[in-house]
């Protein structure tokens, strides 16, 4: 990994990047309901440019489900889910990461039988890179990630916490407005942990993202979070900034006791 | 020149592979010989057309020998003699009834029209999840079967079309394979190609990856279409005569059989699939026919070939799952660019795992 990410200029796609440019995701009063359960109810979330957003809460919260709802993967119950001043109803997965919204999944899922350059040239072109271009802002992410030497690699071949990585680069193709990160230090090692931190951290200069981290390693949220919100049994539990949350005694209770 | 060979050395090594096999068999000046190898050249394009579809998006299709066949009635359409036309066929357009069209006319009918078939169904098809969109092309092979074989003011029914002109001989046989697999190369490593196979390996992480799968998926399922209907052209000014009972079952699980048999993940794969299965089955039909020794006739039971092939497919999925390319492109040995070649392989041309080569 490189100690000091300089910016990535994205090679210009020619197209009106102004809701790429929205200041603001934001749920607004949402819920989803799956044949009777209620996954989340009635959650508001802001995220802001710039900003790092923890997202924590036990085993079946809802965390995973309000990041899909954030990226177009699941149409909420009610509420609505808004780019800036645009309402997104409506909007294709792949219209999200278009706008600038990407995101990585807990599953990894990478392209496996692909290789690791293909793996981000494939956002690139998505976007509407020609070939190229593409390839070439590949390599310049795969540099600043770490994973230079091992773009003809084929993904599945890679160690774990390098398919990691992989899936943020993917996703930070084209520096987007915002990126949603779903526990992507699951599985690492504390120095592993150490690394993504400083990566994860770097994003919001070097990109211009904000950056919504989901993840139980306590050490690591409230170690780069700016502020963090709680959710708990699909609702939210609190919100507001690490140390606050640190010393908050439901949150306590209902979270972190278990993992102290 | 020689640095644009090195980067599209897949497509030239198959396509000087084809021409190879084929002045072999001109130089036979063996009738059988020919004849077979142009059928053979004819299910290759059918074949890699197919493989554009099923190879890049991943999901199977039980339905292009449907657009084979909507290929080879256009090209009789146009080709064939207008006086059988003018009492056979008439419920066709008066233009295509009184005329009678040059083969090169008739192949961009039998491209064109399967193309805008599946543009019409693909619509509807893919919307469909992989496994529901596998079952659902069965069904547009089916349609096309009873449409076809219904039709009788514009396909003659259960009857045959005769008066087709054949024009269609190793070498246009083989030229055609030749520009389906170049084609199915450049489609392969184009943006489109590479958002297709990204959606092929998961579907989810393409849309995350602002690939608008469904899309993609349209256009090759029409590319593949549009190959597999100029293969059916082919095949009507081969024949010179047309029903549409060959363009079914047997024909579809053969062609599928290619395609496992070679390995479906890859371009190579198809070609070697094509070329492995038509070996197998013609010695079969030999062993078939038998050999006689004095009064002792040595044979292989009738539906040997049949039989021959399901063991062989079975085979090579319980031991070879990739197929015979084991989901690689081939290469000339040590000219793949920055690509680590495999130890321990002296396999020559060997086939390594990069299917599009990279400058
Ligand atoms: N597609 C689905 N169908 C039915 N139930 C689901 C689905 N996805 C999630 N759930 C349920 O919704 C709840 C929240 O899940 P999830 O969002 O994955 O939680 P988290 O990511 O916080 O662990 C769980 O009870 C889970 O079982
Ligand atoms: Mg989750």
């Amino acid at each position: 990994m490189s100690e000091t990410p300089a910016f990535i200029e994205p090679p210009s796609l020619g197209v009106d990047r102004a809701l790429t440019n929205a200041a603001t995701l934001a749920a607004e009063g949402l819920s989803v309901r799956f044949s009777g359960l209620l996954a989340i109810s009635d959650v508001t979330i802001r995220q802001a440019r710039h900003e790092i957003l923890g997202l924590i809460g036990p085993n079946g919260a809802g965390k995973t489900t309000l990041v899909n709802c954030l990226t177009g993967f699941q149409k909420p119950s009610e509420g609505r889910v808004m780019l800036g001043d645009e309402d997104t109803a409506g909007w294709s997965a792949a219209r999200f990461r278009a706008h600038g919204i990407a995101r990585t999944f807990q599953a990894g899922r990478l392209f496996k039988d692909m290789t690791v350059a293909e793996n981000v040239e494939v956002t690139g072109v998505g976007l509407g890179l020609g070939l190229k271009a593409a390839r070439e802002h590949a390599m310049a992410m795969l540099g600043w990630i770490g994973l230079a030497d091992k773009a003809r690699a084929k993904a599945g071949t890679l160690a774990y916490t390098d398919q990691r990585r992989l899936g943020i680069a993917r996703a930070l193709v084209l520096s987007p407005a915002f990126i949603l990160l779903d526990e992507p230090a699951a599985g690492m090692s504390d120095a592993e942990c150490e690394e993504l931190m400083t990566l994860v951290s770097a994003i919001p200069k070097t990109f211009t993202s904000g950056v919504l981290l989901i993840e139980h390693n306590m050490r690591v949220v409230m170690g780069i979070s700016h502020r963090v919100q709680v959710l708990d049994g699909g609702k939210t539990l609190a919100e507001g900034l690490p140390a606050e949350i640190q010393k908050h005694e439901a949150v306590m209770a209902a979270y972190l006791g278990m993992e102290a | 020149m020689r640095d644009f060979l090195i980067r599209h050395q897949t497509p030239a090594l198959l396509v000087a592979g084809l021409v190879v096999v084929t002045v072999l068999g001109v130089l036979t000046g063996n009738e059988t010989v020919q004849v077979t190898l142009t059928e053979m050249f004819i299910r290759l394009v059918v074949v890699v057309g197919l493989w554009v579809f099923i190879g890049n998006s991943g999901i199977i299709s039980f339905g292009h020998i449907g657009f084979m066949g909507v290929g080879a009635y256009a090209a009789a359409w146009a080709s064939a003699e207008p006086g059988f036309k003018q009492i056979m066929l008439s419920g066709l357009p008066v233009f295509l009834q009184e005329n009678q069209y040059p083969f090169a006319f008739a192949i961009i009918g039998a491209t064109l029209l399967p193309a805008l078939v599946a543009l019409l169904l693909g619509i509807a098809l893919m919307r469909l999840a992989g496994t529901a969109a596998s079952i659902a092309t069965f069904a547009v092979l089916m349609i096309v079967n009873s449409v076809y074989a219904n039709w009788d003011s514009v396909t003659a029914g259960s009857s045959s079309i005769i008066g087709i002109p054949t024009v269609v001989g190793p070498w246009v046989a083989v030229g055609f394979a030749a520009g389906a697999v170049v084609t199915a190369y450049l489609f392969q490593v184009s943006r489109l190609g590479l958002m297709l196979r990204a959606s092929r390996d998961d579907e989810v992480a393409a849309r995350a990856s602002a690939v608008e799968v469904k899309r993609m998926r349209l256009v090759a399922f029409v590319l593949s279409a549009a190959i597999a209907g100029a293969g059916g052209g082919l095949y009507a000014q081969f024949l010179g005569i047309l029903t549409i009972d060959p363009f079914y079952l047997g024909l579809t699980f053969i062609t599928l059989a290619m395609l496992v048999v070679g390995g479906m993940s890859s371009l190579s794969g198809a070609v070697a699939g094509v070329f492995a299965v038509t070996i197998i089955v013609e010695l079969l039909r030999i062993a078939e026919r038998g050999v006689s020794l004095g009064a002792l006739d040595l044979g292989l039971p009738l539906g040997s070939q049949e039989i021959g092939l399901g063991v062989l497919m079975a085979l090579i999925l319980i031991f070879r799952p990739n197929g015979l390319s084991n989901g690689r492109e081939l290469v000339w040995p040590g000219a793949a660019p920055a690509a680590k070649a495999p130890a321990g392989r002296t396999l020559s041309p060997e086939l390594t795992g990069d299917a599009a080569p990279s400058p």
